[in-house]
C-alpha cells in the first residue's frame, strides 16, 4: 500500500516520566518536571520549545484555572502557543495530531505534549470522606449520577456485560486479560504492581465491585506525568535518541450511534480509525509488533483486540485465554502492565512505553525487532446511556 | 401498561447526587413528576429518541422543531446489566448490593436506571427480561425519579 506524504514527516524525540505517587508535590510540578525531563530527553533546552499542548482529560472544559498557572510559565518554555485540549483517556492521540499542524506550517520546530494527574492522592483525601475512586475527577450531572451509576467503573462494566450476554463471554476470559497484564507489569520495575504476581483465581477471588467486573478488572489510579517532544523528521535525525515517527494516526466516533443504533457496547469506533491510521502508514495488522491498547478496564481490551481483527468478534475470550496477548503472546498488549498494572495516565502511558519498545529501551519486556507499535486512546462524555465515544490509533514507528 | 403506575414516595433526605435538570429535559422531568415518562419522537417520521435529539432520518427544522414530547409506553427489555457491591458515593451504602441495568424501551431508545422489586436477575449473561417503569416520588425535593421492576410471567 502506498503511504500518505504525512507519514513518517514527524517524530517524537524526547520522552519524560515521572511515575509512582507524588502526595507532597502539585500536579504542575510533577508537569513541569516531566516536561524538563522530556526537554533534556531530547537534547534540546527550554528555548526551542515552540509550543506546547497541556493534555487533560476535561480538554477545555473546566480546568481554566490552570490558565492562570501553567506548568509552561513554572518551567520558564518560550512558547508562543499553549492550550489544553482531551477527552478522556484520548489525549496524546488527539495532542499529536494538533502538533503536526503547527509542525506542518513551521509555528513550531519543536512541540512539547504533557498530561499530569494526581489521582492517587486526591484519591486518598476524598476517601476519608466517604467516597471511593476518584469520584472528584467526574463532573457532575451525567444521567445516571442520581440512580446509582456513579462511576466509570459502573457504566464501562456495561460494556463487559453485553458482550458477556450476546457472546457468552466469561469473567475468567476477562480475567486473563488482566493476568496478561500483571505479567508484563512483572517485567517492567517502574509498574505500580510490579514484583506481585497474579493469577486467574486472584482476579477471582478480588472483590466484586460492579459485577460483572471484580477489583482487578479496574486500572490503577495514579499520580505521576509524562511528557513528550514532537518534531520534523529532518530535525529527528540529529537528537541523541533514535526518532520514532508517526506512520498513521485516525479516528473514530460513535457519539451519533450511542443512543439509537446501541452499536458501542460491544464495539468501540475501531473501524474508521483503523482504516486511516494504517492506510496512512501503508501497514496491515500483520506489521504490529505489540500493541497498547486502552485498557481503563478489561472489557475495552477485549473489544478492541475484536475490533482491530486479532480475533472474531466474540471470540476475544478465547483468544486471550490462549495467552495470545502477554508474554510470549502473538500479539503482546499493553507490555508496561497498562492501565491496569502500570499506571493510569490515559493513553499516554501506552504512548510511553511505545517509545520505549521502539527506542529498545524496555529493558526485561523488550519486544525484539520491534519497528511498529500501535497505540490507542478511548474517551469521552459520561453521559449514561451512552458511551465514552472517542477512539484514537496512532501508529508509531522505528524507520519513517 | 397497568392502569396505575407503580409509585414509591420516598420522603428521607435526599444524600445522593441530584439529577441535572436543564432546558433540554426539563418537561422530560415535568412528566415523571406526572408519572409519565416522556419520549422524543420526529412529528415527520415517527422515529423516537431518548434523550431529545435532532432526528438522525431526514433535515430538521430549527432546534429540532419537528420533534416533540410523547408519552412513552413505560416498558422495555433489559438491555445490559450490573450490579453494584461498592458504592462509590456514600449516598448509595444502604442499598447494596444494588442492580443497575441498561433498559431498551418498547419504543426504541435505550434508558439506564436502578431495578428495584423482586425476581431481578443474578446472572449477567441473561438478558432480554421484560421491565416496567417506576416512579420514585421524592416530595420534599420536588422530582421523581424513574426505576424499573421486572414484569412478572
Amino acid at each position: 500500500m502506498p503511504k500518505h506524504p504525512s507519514s513518517g514527516k514527524y517524530a517524537i524525540i524526547g520522552l519524560g516520566v515521572v511515575a509512582g505517587p507524588q502526595p507532597d508535590r502539585s500536579e504542575r510540578m510533577i508537569a513541569a518536571e516531566c516536561a524538563r525531563l522530556a526537554i533534556a530527553d531530547a537534547g534540546l533546552t527550554r528555548d526551542d520549545i515552540g509550543g506546547a499542548i497541556d493534555l487533560r482529560r476535561t480538554g477545555g472544559g473546566g480546568d481554566r484555572a490552570s490558565y492562570s498557572d501553567t506548568f509552561t510559565r513554572v518551567l520558564g518554555t518560550k512558547n508562543n502557543f499553549y492550550f489544553t485540549m482531551g477527552r478522556g483517556g484520548a489525549l496524546a492521540g488527539l495532542g499529536i495530531a494538533a502538533a503536526m499542524s503547527y509542525l506542518d506550517r513551521g509555528i513550531a520546530d519543536h512541540v512539547l505534549l504533557m498530561g499530569a494527574v494526581t489521582d492517587w492522592s486526591q484519591s486518598q483525601v476524598s476517601r476519608k470522606k466517604g467516597f471511593r475512586g476518584m469520584a472528584h475527577t467526574e463532573k457532575r450531572g451525567y444521567w445516571g449520577k442520581p440512580l446509582g451509576d456513579s462511576r466509570a467503573a459502573s457504566h464501562h462494566s456495561w460494556m463487559a456485560a453485553r458482550h458477556m450476554a450476546v457472546y457468552g463471554t466469561t469473567s475468567r476470559q476477562l480475567g486473563a486479560i488482566a493476568v496478561a497484564e500483571r505479567a508484563w507489569a512483572n517485567l517492567n520495575p517502574e509498574a505500580k504492581m510490579h514484583g506481585r504476581p497474579m493469577t486467574v483465581e486472584d482476579h477471582q477471588n478480588s472483590p466484586i465491585i460492579a459485577d460483572p467486573y471484580h477489583l482487578l478488572d479496574l486500572s490503577q489510579v495514579s499520580d505521576g506525568g509524562i511528557a513528550f517532544v514532537l518534531t520534523t523528521a529532518e530535525r529527528a535525525r540529529d537528537r541523541p535518541k533514535p526518532p520514532v515517527y508517526v506512520l498513521g494516526q485516525g479516528f473514530g466516533e460513535v457519539s451519533r450511534d450511542l443512543w439509537w443504533e446501541k452499536k458501542n457496547f460491544t464495539h468501540m469506533a475501531v473501524e474508521p480509525a483503523k482504516s486511516q491510521a494504517f492506510g496512512q502508514a501503508g501497514l496491515t495488522l500483520d506489521d504490529v509488533d505489540c500493541a497498547q491498547l486502552y485498557d481503563c478496564f478489561t472489557g475495552e481490551v477485549l473489544l478492541q483486540l475484536e475490533d482491530y481483527g486479532w480475533c472474531k468478534k466474540g471470540e476475544g475470550g478465547a483468544f486471550v485465554e490462549s495467552g495470545a496477548i502477554g508474554p510470549g503472546g502473538s500479539i503482546p498488549v499493553n507490555t508496561s502492565g497498562g492501565l491496569l498494572s502500570c499506571y493510569h495516565l490515559g493513553d499516554l502511558t501506552g504512548l510511553a512505553e511505545s517509545v520505549r519498545q521502539l527506542r529498545g529501551e524496555a529493558g526485561e519486556r523488550q519486544i525484539k525487532d520491534c519497528n511498529v507499535v500501535l497505540t490507542t486512546g478511548h474517551g469521552g462524555e459520561l453521559v449514561s446511556p451512552g458511551m465514552c465515544s472517542i477512539h484514537t490509533s496512532t501508529l508509531l514507528g522505528r524507520h519513517a | 401498561m397497568t392502569a396505575e403506575p407503580h409509585v414509591l414516595t420516598v420522603t428521607d433526605e435526599w444524600k445522593k447526587p441530584w439529577p441535572s435538570i436543564d432546558q433540554d429535559n426539563e418537561a422530560f422531568w415535568d412528566g415523571l413528576k406526572d408519572h409519565k415518562l416522556l419520549v422524543w419522537k420526529c412529528k415527520d417520521c415517527g422515529a423516537v429518541y431518548w434523550p431529545k435529539a435532532y432526528c438522525q432520518h431526514h433535515e430538521n427544522q430549527p432546534f429540532a422543531g419537528n420533534c416533540e414530547w410523547v408519552e412513552a409506553s413505560g416498558r422495555g427489555r433489559i438491555f445490559a446489566f450490573n450490579i453494584h457491591h461498592m458504592a462509590f458515593h456514600p449516598g448509595f451504602r444502604e442499598e447494596l448490593p444494588y442492580h443497575y441495568a441498561l433498559v431498551e424501551l418498547d419504543e426504541g431508545p435505550l434508558i439506564s436506571s436502578q431495578l428495584v422489586g423482586d425476581n431481578l436477575p443474578s446472572d449477567i449473561h441473561s438478558v432480554g427480561q421484560q421491565v416496567e417503569i417506576v416512579y420514585e416520588d421524592h416530595p420534599n425535593e420536588g422530582f421523581t425519579l424513574p426505576k424499573f421492576r421486572i414484569l412478572e410471567g
